[in-house]
């Protein structure tokens, strides 16, 4: 089994915006080649035009050394090129072996599919990962049932059924815990062996050094650098990926120079509460505090945050400056001070197609009287975008006209302009350029100067290291540990997101 | 692929022209005749603002997103129209107890629609659909008598005749009209919330808005709205007919269409809607003049909605 | 603990709710004409029934894809409306039977122009087929201005009468209809279609053709909604172009109650029929119940409604219970 496969020179637009100005790609077999690159530097539209999802605009791709085009996921597919995606390509309502055979269903002489084969063929593959699940995988499970890291592994297994000659990892271990990376990575090298090769699109720089081959950096649309892994380091590879130094020596920075005593009243205490994942949380934070929340996704950090601010439905107690408050509709929490900037700003944050303004002024139209004073509302935005430093054309220019980061900025300004007493933020660094995260950063620490109550869910271990000074680390809806001062750091964060504790007990912070 | 530079709305107001210049060379035309003409584009607009007032509410609707959509508003309109005609029989001031009621009626029909939408989760379409037989039958059960009423002379003053010069009541009911559908729209919290759940309910949520209040709402205001037309139509026809108000009802869609209002929500003005109806009584009135049947009138109207939804209503391909 | 086998039980057999349904209707049904299952009564039932159970087949495909096809009653009248003027009430059977070949063609045709502009197009599916559906309800009337035309007798009289072993012959385009839905939802087509109404976004990543697979879904519906006109038109034997859109809802109706999701991927064909049988059954307990004609409409209207919200009832209850 030989490939090789060379992107060259990748233009490609979608509609005015530019992904790719010039992106360029060589793998071969037997190697993992990583794409590395920031978000928005048009790491995703490579891999699209790789595997015929997208259509480039010029550029060649060469396959064994002939040109190609695709003209469609399943031209790729058919010259042996498979992708494990980052937004999942699973349907919920079919089962674990429907899905992972779709469009490649052993058939028999009457042209119906065999159930049998597929069902053996199914345990085959769930075999591969095998001992990294935590509950019991069977063929016939309706997608829909399994938690997020178990269908990331259904979709990797999916990629493979059909002996690919080319894997495309996109943001693949995303999802996955350290086992189940691991057992990946395993399977990597036995598929490198087989003569396979790995495209491995990743901002993990750990999982990078640990199995990649050679790396392609892309900024801004155009391929940067490539070579081998073994000639570089993270600062130089960080470099590369963006203008500026690194951030995290950015955010270490702010590792605070004296220790704040926190004296502080408390502005919440959550006793035992309760939801469909979480199970008796409890904790409290002081007014002023940037507490973290850590731990691997989709452990109930969402959903604590959700139910703080109304969103789902919880039972518990929650006691907010000395009152007792359960909101059941977001609008209580607002008018109680509190503000969500949830985790998908696209699908969540954002009206896409309407301007600026009105998705700033969103929760607050009712301040602005009947009828609506607008350019009052206009002059209130402006300042709002001023203290943000928000680039854009104008403030009736439709969100979608926004990058990443000023996008999200739009997000944050529509709280900051009630002046909240209480922001949740989950995961509000995703996605964002890295000029806008030490923006970020900065704004945070002001607003807990401010005497603004912040929790912090972050996927990014070292975001919360160098922010927080108290981390709660979650692991299977329960809060495992609570991680500060001098046990604040990236071992004891990375093991208690695993659900082991090192001496601390699993009671939450009091 | 479509770069629209004119908005909408303009360009639906351009076709009307367009088709109106036409109209003039038919042999029924009015040639060269201005006075005649003038009196023509008059008589348009005036038979417009029925389909206008109607399609009010499927705007609303329309905005709202989600597969939004009235199908009821036609027999809304007709029940309507029929108790107008009961209520008033003839007395003056016996009006505004009839608006009252057709008001109250159409609210509360739509708000039986807003209901099954929102907390039965049933689709718009299928809803309204269903509540339109209800009506129906309705009405139907109004009317085995033979109803008898008369519409008052203040209704034919006001809305068929001439009220300000040579200018119809109807038209300038209708530009109040259009200016309070304006500021409902842009100048009030629930037009903004409107246009937010339009867009996206979960943002809408999670900014605090009540997107099942603000849902009912629409509904129930887009009922009201369709009950204000039924009482109109009433003011301006004089007599009922069991389907009145069925003819409006695919116009009215149209009408949102053409004025630029996108079908999948969160976009859109009255103003446009507007526009689209002169449109669409434009295409209706030269159909007539061209003495086409009935069936011509719904192919073409039918074949009408299908190009401008080819042409506006276009979704993300999945290649891109 | 009850409800959660409720659940369990509905996502397995989504048949199960509109089977016990159509038990309980026929319960009622049978109280009022004892004589419900006898071989004249059942096949006066059946020959009525069968027009609304194949267009219900058909909008379950649509529907089974994700999308809705609200045209399906203006095709019913195109075809009425070709055969009533074509055929006549004097025409030979085999002018019958080529104008049958016809409609065939003509819903094959108006299915291709709806899966055209849902699936190429990318169009809306309730708003387009919304409109294709006043464009072929206005060709039927042009067609056939006023009710009239018709078909020859012997032919009405066939598909009343016809009972090969004293089964109604409705039961017997059931049965290959069951046949036919049983091969294809086990093929890779059948895979394909949930696919794609389960999450069509996630097809196309998997190569899944979900452009041939939704216009595939549209033609069939086109196709199944010409046999429904041709059935209806045996029936009553003669022609009027507004007989297609008032089933149109009917039809939706049916798939509804046969525990078809409208948003797609879940269900299959059996609960459609049974919902359409239902229907059916329903509508004759009205009249049974000897309602006073102007009340008839009303009566019927609202049970429509009522069984399109029992499904969000039950959801309801299911979830206040939590």
């Amino acid at each position: 089994m030989d490939i090789s496969l060379s992107a060259n020179n990748i233009v490609k637009h979608y509609g005015g915006v530019v992904a790719l100005s010039d992106g360029n790609l060589d793998v071969n077999s037997g190697e993992v080649v990583a794409l590395i690159g920031a978000n928005g530097s048009g790491k995703s539209t490579m891999s699209k035009v790789i595997n015929g999802v997208v259509v480039l605009d010029r550029g060649q791709l060469l396959l064994d050394g002939s040109p190609v085009l695709f003209s469609s996921p399943q031209a790729a597919k058919d010259l042996g090129i498979a992708t494990v995606f980052q937004e999942l390509s699973l349907i919920p309502q079919m089962t674990v072996a429907d899905n992972i055979w779709l469009t490649r269903e052993p058939t028999n002489k009457l042209l119906l599919v065999n159930q049998k084969e597929v069902k053996q063929k199914t345990e085959e593959l769930l075999a591969l990962f095998e001992g990294t699940y935590k509950s019991d995988l069977r063929p016939d499970l309706p997608v829909a049932a399994l938690p997020s890291d178990e269908k990331q592994i259904i979709e990797i297994l999916k990629a493979i059924c059909f002996d690919p000659r080319l894997i495309i990892l996109d943001e693949a271990t995303a999802s996955l815990d350290s086992r189940q990376v691991q057992r990946l990575f395993q399977l990597i090298k036995r598929w490198k062996e087989q003569g396979k090769a790995i495209v491995f699109v990743s901002h993990r720089m750990e999982e990078i050094f640990q199995i990649a081959d050679r790396y392609s950096v892309l900024r801004n649309g155009k391929t940067v650098g490539a070579g081998d892994i073994d000639d570089v380091d993270e600062k130089q590879l960080i470099k590369l990926m963006i203008k500026k130094e690194s951030v995290f020596e950015f955010i270490h920075s702010y590792i605070k120079e004296e220790e704040k005593e926190f004296e502080a009243p408390i502005c919440l205490d959550v006793n035992e509460l309760r939801t469909e994942l979480l199970e008796d949380v409890s904790f409290k934070v002081r007014e002023g505090e940037l507490l973290g929340i850590g731990g691997l996704q989709g452990q109930g950090q969402r959903e604590l945050l959700r139910a703080l601010f109304g969103d789902i439905p919880y039972s518990g107690e929650v006691i907010f400056n000395g009152n007792c408050i359960h909101f059941s509709h977001p609008r209580q929490a607002m008018k109680n001070g509190f503000a969500l900037v949830p985790g998908e700003r696209a699908r969540e944050g954002l009206l896409y197609i309407r301007s600026i303004l009105e998705n700033l002024l969103l929760p607050s139209w009712r301040r602005y009287g009947l009828p609506l004073k607008i350019n009052q509302s206009k002059r209130d935005a402006k300042k709002v975008t001023d203290s943000l430093n928000l680039v854009m054309a104008g403030v009736q220019e439709p969100v979608s006209s926004l990058s990443g980061g000023n996008a999200q900025k739009v997000v944050i300004g529509k709280w900051l302009m009630r002046e909240p007493k209480v922001l949740l933020l989950d995961d509000p660094t995703k996605g964002v350029d890295v000029g806008t995260k030490g923006e970020f950063y900065t704004l945070l620490n002001k607003l807990c100067d401010e005497g603004k109550t912040i929790l912090f869910y972050s996927s990014d271990d070292d975001e919360l290291i160098g922010l927080c000074d108290r981390v709660l680390v979650f692991h299977d809806g329960k809060i495992r540990t609570e991680l500060k001062g001098d046990v604040l750091t990236k071992e004891n964060l990375v093991a208690a997101s695993l659900g082991v504790t090192n001496g601390n007990n699993g009671e939450g912070a009091r | 692929m479509k770069r629209f530079s004119i908005s909408p709305p303009v360009a639906a107001l351009i076709l009307a022209v367009v088709l109106f210049l036409l109209s003039g060379l038919l042999p029924n035309g009015y040639g060269g005749d201005i006075d005649v003409a003038i009196a023509q584009a008059t008589n348009i607009t005036r038979l417009a603002v029925f389909l206008g007032v109607i399609a009010a509410g499927q705007t609303l609707v329309i905005i709202s997103g989600y597969e939004g959509i009235d199908l009821s508003s036609g027999s809304v309109v007709t029940l309507t129209a029929i108790l107008t005609y009961v209520i008033v029989n003839g007395n003056d001031n016996k009006v505004l107890l009839a608006l009252l009621v057709s008001l109250l009626v159409g609210m509360f029909i739509g708000w039986l629609n807003g209901i099954g939408i929102t907390y039965l989760k049933i689709s718009p379409f299928v809803m309204t659909l269903g509540m339109a037989g209800v009506v129906t039958g309705t009405i139907i059960v109004i009317n085995h008598g033979n109803v008898s009423g008369k519409i008052s002379p203040i209704m034919t003053q006001i809305i068929a005749r001439p009220l300000v010069g040579k200018i119809p009541g109807a038209i300038i009911i209708w530009v109040f009209f259009g200016l309070l559908m304006w500021l409902l729209l842009e100048r009030t919290t629930f037009g903004k919330n409107l246009f937010a759940i339009g867009v996206n309910r979960v943002t809408a949520k999670l900014s605090g808005i009540n997107v099942n209040l603000t849902n009912i709402a629409t509904y129930s205001l887009a009922g009201a709205l369709a009950g204000f037309g039924g009482f109109l139509l009433v003011g301006n026809t004089g007599v009922v007919l069991i389907n009145l108000g069925q003819p409006f009802l695919f116009p009215s869609i149209a009408a949102v269409a053409v004025g630029g209002t996108l079908l999948s929500g969160g976009k859109g003005s009255y103003w446009g809607t507007m526009a689209g109806a002169i449109v669409l009584t434009l295409i209706t009135s030269l159909l007539t003049t061209m003495q086409m049947p009935e069936s011509v009138r719904r192919m073409v109207l039918g074949a009408t909605l299908l190009i401008l939804i080819s042409i506006y209503g276009r979704q993300r391909g999945f290649r891109q | 603990m009850k409800k959660i086998s409720w659940s369990i039980l509905t996502a397995r057999f989504p048949a199960l709710f509109p089977l016990i349904l159509l038990i309980i209707i026929i319960i009622i049904n049978a109280g009022l004409q004892p004589n419900l299952f006898s071989q004249e009564i059942l096949n006066q039932n059946m020959r009525v029934f069968l027009p609304l159970i194949l267009l219900a087949v058909g909008q379950t495909f649509v529907m089974l894809g994700g999308g809705i096809d609200i045209s399906v009653g203006g095709i019913v009248s195109i075809i009425n409306t070709i055969l009533a003027t074509q055929v006549g009430l004097d025409g030979s059977p085999e002018k019958m039977w080529l104008f049958v070949f016809v409609s065939i063609i003509a819903g094959l045709l108006a299915g291709a122009v709806n899966g055209f502009f849902v699936a190429f197009l990318r169009l809306q599916p309730i708003i387009t087929t919304y409109a294709t559906g006043f464009l072929f309800g206005g060709l039927a009337l042009f067609i056939l201005p006023n009710p009239g035309g018709g078909i020859p007798r012997e032919i009405s009289e066939f598909y009343r009468n016809t009972t090969p072993l004293g089964i109604p012959l409705a039961f017997y385009v059931i049965a290959i209809i069951l046949i036919i839905w049983w091969y294809l939802s086990s093929s890779k087509y059948g895979r394909n279609l949930f696919a794609v109404g389960g999450n069509a976004e996630a097809a196309y990543q998997t190569a899944v053709p979900v452009t041939w697979v939704l216009f595939s879904t549209y033609v069939i519906s086109g196709l199944l909604a010409a046999f429904a006109g041709i059935a209806i038109t045996m029936l009553s034997g003669s022609g009027n172009a507004e007989i297609g859109p008032p089933m149109t809802l009917t039809a939706i109706t049916a798939v509804v109650i046969g525990g078809v999701a409208l948003s797609g991927g879940v269900g299959g064909v059996a609960g459609p029929v049974m919902g359409a049988i239902t229907l059916g059954l329903i509508n004759n307990i009205v009249s049974f119940a000897s309602i006073n004609t102007w009340w008839e409409t009303l009566v019927k209207a609202t049970i429509i409604v009522i069984a399109l919200a029992t499904p969000g009832l039950i959801n309801l209850f299911r979830r206040r219970r939590i």
